[in-house]
């Protein structure tokens, strides 16, 4: 299980790795911390030319403080992202949702970048993007965009992204203090990529829920908004919720696949299950519906 | 295919020499420098056996080329016991506790716990516990059950409180 | 504790947790696995294989590989097809399937090897073997069992997908008037997932030549003199000019039993091209090439009087032998060891092997554990239903020591089990009682809590009634420095067996156990045993080292007694000093008395050899039997399905433990797999015979999370052997994966039975029965799957002629055996439709009468005694010169007959 030949290449700038790109005529794959894309080189899954490896560019790394937000460097470790305290800070969902993350010697090395760029509908990190409402921020010697996270999955493993352009931040929204994190996660072992998982926040203010970011991991070709049960909580008063209903709505959202370890009917019906009761002890409901 | 000419220290040692990108660097420590304490047991990061040391942070040989380990410092399992022998708490450890049997995934299982151990020094036994059981998901034996891992842990744990 | 220890020394090694001869090494990085081998010149082999599962070879188009620098060969069949290769089984019969080391112009499953690459690094051979271009006409392949009863033949020159046939359909209609009889009767079914062995380190292959006719071969083995017998017999080599070495293995667990075509495929290349050459397998080809296990579909009926007695069984078993199978196998194991710990008056079965175009069967712990699981898990289903406990359902049937000797209805005899007394002794550490209350009380708050218990006996340390199965050589001396070195042909691939034999020579020898050296792994030294294979080592070879160690401490004491002009019985060792009783001035060390026996002759007793050796081979009772009990608590999480255990009780006896932590070790690394079985692993295949779990992260091996820490009680009743110790190899494997179902029915009980139980027991199966809707699509695709794109075979048209001639006369017969083809005449008198006559074989001849003749057709019937009373029922069908047709042999199923006029 060796990976085929590929050349590569380390460039010091975000520029030079664009023009990289731009010059391998999407011959070229960049590698950040290497954690999912080893394995498809090693299995011959991923067969690029060059390789153009991002852990030299500085810039590309940390975390900082931006207008309304927070922006996360694509090169930045899940270790150190785990430890940031600006993230503890401001992105507490983000952080529970990392926790979940591979294992402790892949996050010691896998970045933020690496796992949203990829786009594996069952894991975390893409999902935390899409519910909080990140925008990446892309590059290339095109010039440069931003793509609201719910736009930027199309498939499982794809993405906008043009094989010229290359991730370049993560920013995520503020949401304000004292917000709900929710997140579940069934998987079969510490580490798998979830059978079913749902994560979000929810800002309430006075007893009312007035803004709602919620997605799903594991319940379709890419990370799904719950746009439905966004809808029904925003705007709604925390003693009228009626958590199952909504959690049949978060799942009219979504388009599970069969697989040998569950089935689309498990996913939805735990899913279900999942969220209602994420709600329930997130929102200190009481008396369940 | 380029080559690439890197040096590195491992275990104390430095050590130069020209790469192809694409060998992995679990495989330059076997092949090329004959650190084959390093086992080579899955190639896809799931497994955890070719965990070593890089820079004093464990992780995957196998997901990292050798490149890029250039100008860094990897302590493999034979770096871990004392130059006159004595071996490292997590590896007396594992032997008091029959914690191994067949030893193949062993050299990854000591890497993350003398990790773990050095990173959560002076923290109490249930914290060292709780870190080394976690950090033990990432590893998979066949041969023990984990019963004597896990026993291991526990006398780590309380060694160091 | 052990009856057998005679006390020869201060120290009791025997029973205390020394620690581990092996760790040493390997924990420092310092072992010696295949892989680490490095020779001058060595090269490196990756292979080409199927993605087809089943079609002909329309062309290997190799030019651009071949091209590429680095290649050094590409080896295809008919390149291998010069040095021939007759591949056998663990049993050293042949292989049935017409499996060749490549593909013979076809193939049979995904992953059949096509050509080897042969280049300057495993790299570039991979390179290169991208680059050859096989051409497949597919054709619809079989997949499962069901597949194989009616879809196309596996192997074209078959008659049928039956690869293997014992028992007898008969006996169903024997058996059914007694269930019909029965106050009670059970029936379950089973469909056991295919595993995949997954031990940490693939399989591995070096094999060096060495001038014209010699080899050194380093190979990932269960033991390096069966790895070197068997490669010598395939092959046809000199067994004296090839030496075996495997000094590390990282598991076997009865994957590696044999070498397989790859690692054979290794070695003949090694001879065509006269280098080294390796071959290391990766984790994608240990998935999804090497041989998998298990892939059952069992279902047992069970009939009970009114007070919960067993009265009659009946089993129907098939199993999924893939293409290329290390041995067509019926697994007759199940059906001999389901019912010697139970008291069952009768009991009938059919087992058959099914030739699939999936990967081949090959072991895996405990190869027969099917016994344990249908048949505990049945009887907690009959408990629930008969409305007794399960402990005292067990109590009312199973054979406790006051019952024997008791021999089962097929014949096994059981003289010292003790699964009763290892029950009792597992119900008195739980308290049943207050579990059942807390159960109840969590049932009200939505928690579903379960207990599950199964009791088993298994078969251990055989020798002497299969090919393989032998006793073992130990080789000990004191070296003149007054250090022991022991030669063994155990092998340890975890096994600790260095450690265990090296206890039982320091506390039988009287000398510190950090004196005694073990050296093992290498078939140049000890003598031909299968090593690990049928949880042996510890029963066989310790009860040699144990006997060696006495028999050379014999020898010290009289080299002793005769320098301190004392008697021998005055003499002891303790600690490696040699002491003479009343007589403390002459103490004397164990170097000093070696360095007289090895260097002054003239100091020793007359007519003493010098010196000081034993050999010792010890061959043991034919089989040693270890009983357990074991105790599963789980939590159900109603809402998820997901299966917490809470707590898991192992209350075995296995004899003499000579070192609980490695009897606990395997234990504890068997009831892991176990948990993987019930709740993980699954190597399922997709209609078109692809398998789906070709990583680890499909293929779901247990995690620390998913194994509770277990609790130990030994019983520890001597066997029969040397030293009293019972094998503990395969058991956790065996008695796990019940002991965890029935913790989980019962907790799911409130919901309803697990009425077929599929395997594993996935959080969707287990809301299956919490909600008795198919929420896992497990009915749906059992039920639609097994019809799908799998045409009838058409009844082949039998050729007409008679048999011109008639058949009087002598004719030369084969009789294929499940023990291998059976060569003899056979002598046919006709008078009319009348026949008599006799079979003469070189054993003997028996004289026959009484059969009939009917057009072409003759059968008649024989009374045999060996190797136990049973009839055989010759059916034959003549035609002109040559004659074939079946014989029925009772439990031992049916063997195909053929042959010509003499």
């Amino acid at each position: 299980m060796k990976p085929a030949p590929f050349d590569y290449v380390r460039p010091g700038s975000v520029e030079e790795a664009c023009r990289i790109l731009s010059e391998a005529g999407g011959g070229a794959t960049v590698i950040a911390g290497g954690q999912t894309l080893m394995p498809l080189l090693n299995l011959r899954m991923s067969q690029p030319f060059v390789l153009v490896d991002i852990n030299g560019i500085a810039q590309l790394k940390g975390v900082t403080r931006v207008e309304g937000g927070t922006r996360v460097g694509p090169a930045t470790r899940q270790a150190d992202a785990l430890g940031d305290k600006t993230l503890a800070r401001h992105l507490p969902a983000f952080i529970t949702a990392l926790g979940h993350v591979g294992h402790y010697q892949t996050r010691n090395r896998g970045t933020i970048g690496g796992s949203v760029a990829l786009g594996e509908p069952a894991a975390e990190m893409p999902a935390t993007a899409v519910a909080l409402g990140a925008h990446i921020e892309i590059a290339s010697i095109r010039g440069s965009r931003m793509v609201p996270a719910d736009a930027f999955y199309i498939g499982p493993y794809m993405t906008v992204l043009e094989p010229d352009e290359l991730v370049t931040g993560i920013v995520y929204p503020d949401w304000p203090d004292g917000h709900l994190v929710l997140f579940r996660e069934v998987a079969q072992r510490p580490g798998d990529f979830a059978l079913v998982g749902l994560v979000g926040a929810l800002e309430v203010e006075g007893g009312v829920i007035r803004r709602a970011g919620i997605a799903w991991f594991g319940m379709g070709p890419t990370p799904i908004r719950a746009r439905q049960a966004e809808a029904a909580l925003t705007g709604a008063s925390l003693t009228g919720i009626d958590a199952p209903g909504v959690a049949r709505a978060a799942v009219a959202d979504t388009a599970p696949f069969d697989d040998h370890h569950a089935s689309a009917e498990y996913r939805r019906t735990v899913g279900a299950r999942i969220f209602a009761r994420c709600l329930r002890e997130t929102l200190d409901i009481r008396s369940a519906a | 295919m380029s080559e690439h000419r890197i040096e590195l220290t491992v275990n104390g040692h430095r050590h130069a020499a020209l790469v192809e990108a694409r060998t992995s660097l679990g495989e330059f420590l076997r092949e090329e420098l004959g650190y084959t304490g390093t086992h080579l047991a899955c190639e896809h990061g799931v497994c955890g056996a070719c965990t070593v040391m890089v820079d004093g942070v464990a992780m995957r040989s196998c997901l990292m080329l050798a490149v890029q380990a250039n100008g860094g410092a990897v302590t493999t399992v034979e770096g871990l016991a004392e130059p006159d022998g004595t071996l490292h708490p997590v590896q007396q450890a594992l032997k008091d506790n029959f914690g191994l049997q067949c030893g193949f995934c062993t050299p990854g299982v000591a890497i993350t716990m003398a990790a773990v151990t050095r990173e959560n020094e002076g923290a109490g036994a249930g914290q060292i516990e709780k870190a080394l059981t976690a950090a033990m998901s990432g590893h998979i034996c066949r041969c023990t059950g984990y019963q004597g891992i896990r026993r291991a842990i526990r006398q780590l744990a309380g060694a160091t409180t | 504790m052990n009856i057998h220890a005679k006390s020869v020394g201060a120290v009791r090694y025997v029973g205390s947790r020394q620690p581990r001869k092996e760790d040493g090494r390997l924990l420092t990085g310092r072992g010696q696995f295949t892989d680490d081998i490095r020779l001058p010149g060595m090269l490196h082999i990756a292979y080409v294989r199927s993605a087809a599962a089943r079609g002909r070879i329309v062309s290997i188009d190799m030019d651009a590989a071949r091209e590429m620098p680095g290649v050094h060969a590409i080896y295809t069949q008919a390149d291998l097809a010069a040095v021939p290769v007759a591949m056998q089984t663990f049993f050293f019969t042949p292989i049935e399937a017409p499996v060749t080391l490549l593909a013979d112009g076809r193939v049979a499953c995904v992953g059949d090897p096509i050509a080897m690459v042969i280049a300057d690094s495993r790299a570039l051979a991979e390179d290169a073997a991208s680059l050859v271009e096989v051409v497949i006409e597919e054709e619809t392949p079989v997949v499962t069992i069901a597949d194989a009863k009616t879809g196309p033949l596996v192997h074209p020159d078959r008659d049928d997908n039956i690869s293997a046939e014992m028992g007898d359909e008969d006996t169903r209609e024997a058996i059914q008037p007694l269930l019909d009889g029965c106050a009670h009767v059970v029936s379950t079914r089973i469909r056991h997932q295919r595993i995949a062995q997954s031990p940490m380190e693939g399989r591995a292959c070096v094999a060096s030549p060495e001038g014209a006719g010699e080899m050194t071969v380093w190979i990932g083995c269960q033991s390096p003199h069966l790895a070197a017998r068997y490669i010598a017999l395939v092959l046809g080599l000199p067994a004296e000019a090839l030496r075996v070495i495997a000094k590390d293995v990282g598991g076997g667990f009865g994957l590696k039993n044999i070498p397989w075509r790859e690692e054979v495929a290794v070695i003949v290349a090694a001879k065509l091209l006269g280098r080294p050459l390796k071959w290391i397998e990766d984790r994608f080809e240990a998935l999804t090439a090497s041989s998998h296990a298990r892939d059952q579909d069992v279902s047992l009926t069970v009939g009970f009087d009114g007070e919960g007695h067993l009265q009659a069984a009946w089993c129907d078993y098939a199993c999924n032998n893939g293409a290329w199978p290390m041995g067509e196998d019926a697994n007759i194991a199940v059906h001999m060891f389901m019912w010697p710990a139970y008291k069952l008056p009768a009991y009938g079965f059919v087992t058959r092997g099914w030739y699939t175009n999936t990967m081949g069967l090959g072991a895996y712990r405990g190869p027969w554990a099917m016994e344990s699981l249908v048949r505990e898990t049945l009887l907690d289903k009959a408990a629930r239903k008969i409305g007794i406990d399960p402990v005292e359902l067990r109590r009312r049937n199973l054979v406790y020591l006051t019952d024997q000797p008791h021999t089962s209805t097929l014949g096994i005899p059981v003289t010292d089990i003790t699964p009763g007394e290892c029950l009792e002794k597992l119900v008195a550490s739980i308290d049943l009682a207050a579990f059942r209350k807390e159960q109840v009380e969590a049932r009200k708050q939505g928690r579903y809590l379960g207990i599950g218990i199964a009791t088993y006996i298994e078969p251990t340390g055989a020798a002497g009634s299969m090919a393989p199965m032998t006793g073992e050589t130990v080789h000990l001396r004191i070296e003149p420095t007054g250090k022991v070195v022991a030669m063994l042909s155990t092998h340890s691939q975890g096994h600790g067996t260095a450690t265990t034999m090296a206890q039982v020579i320091a506390q039988q020898l009287g000398v510190a156990y950090e004196d005694v050296a073990v050296y093992e792994g290498d078939s140049a030294i000890g003598a031909f045993s299968p090593g690990a294979a049928g949880s042996r080592q510890g029963v066989i070879a310790g009860g040699a080292t144990w006997r060696a160690a006495e028999m050379l401490a014999d020898k010290v004491k009289v080299v002793a007694a005769h320098l301190s002009n004392a008697s021998v019985e005055a003499i002891t060792i303790q600690g490696g000093m040699v002491h003479v009783a009343g007589a403390p001035e002459m103490t004397r060390s164990l170097r000093e008395i070696a360095e007289i026996a090895y260097g002054e002759p003239g100091r020793l007793p007359e007519g003493a050899a010098t010196g000081l050796e034993a050999q010792y081979r010890y061959q043991p009772p034919p089989m040693t039997m270890t009983s357990a009990a074991h105790c599963c608590m789980v939590e159900v999480d109603a809402e998820t399905g997901f299966v917490k255990i809470l707590r898991w009780i192992s209350s075995e006896d296995c004899g003499t433990v000579i070192n609980p932590g490695v009897v606990e070790g395997q234990i504890a690394g068997g009831l892991a797999q176990a948990i993987g079985q019930v709740l993980l692993e699954d190597m399922p295949y997709d209609a078109r015979g692809n398998p789906l779990a070709p990583t680890f992260k499909d293929y779901l091996m247990p995690a620390i999370s998913d194994v509770p820490d277990f609790e130990y009680l030994h019983a520890s009743t001597p066997s029969q052997t040397i030293g009293g110790m019972r094998g503990v190899g395969e058991g956790g494997c065996i008695i796990g994966p019940p002991t965890l179902v029935n913790a989980i029915a019962d907790a799911l009980s409130p919901f309803g039975e697990i009425e077929e139980l599929v395997l594993p027991l996935t959080p969707a199966r287990v809301l299956d029965v919490i909600e008795g809707r198919d929420i896992s699509g497990t009915r749906a695709h059992l039920e639609g799957g097994a019809s799908a794109a799998v045409e009838a075979v058409l009844p082949v048209e039998v050729a007409a002629p008679a048999a011109a001639g008639g058949i009087d006369g002598d004719w030369n017969m084969i009789l294929k055996t499940p023990m291998g083809p059976q060569v003899m005449v056979a002598h046919f008198d006709t008078d009319g439709s009348a026949v008599s006559g006799y079979l003469e074989a070189p054993e003997g001849r028996q004289d026959f009468a009484g059969g009939t003749l009917s057009g072409r057709q003759v059968k008649f019937e024989m009374k045999v005694e060996k190797p136990m009373k049973i009839t055989l029922k010759y059916d034959l069908l003549f035609d002109g010169d040559s004659m074939s047709g079946k014989c029925k042999m009772g439990m031992f199923g049916s063997a195909k007959v053929s042959g010509e006029r003499a």
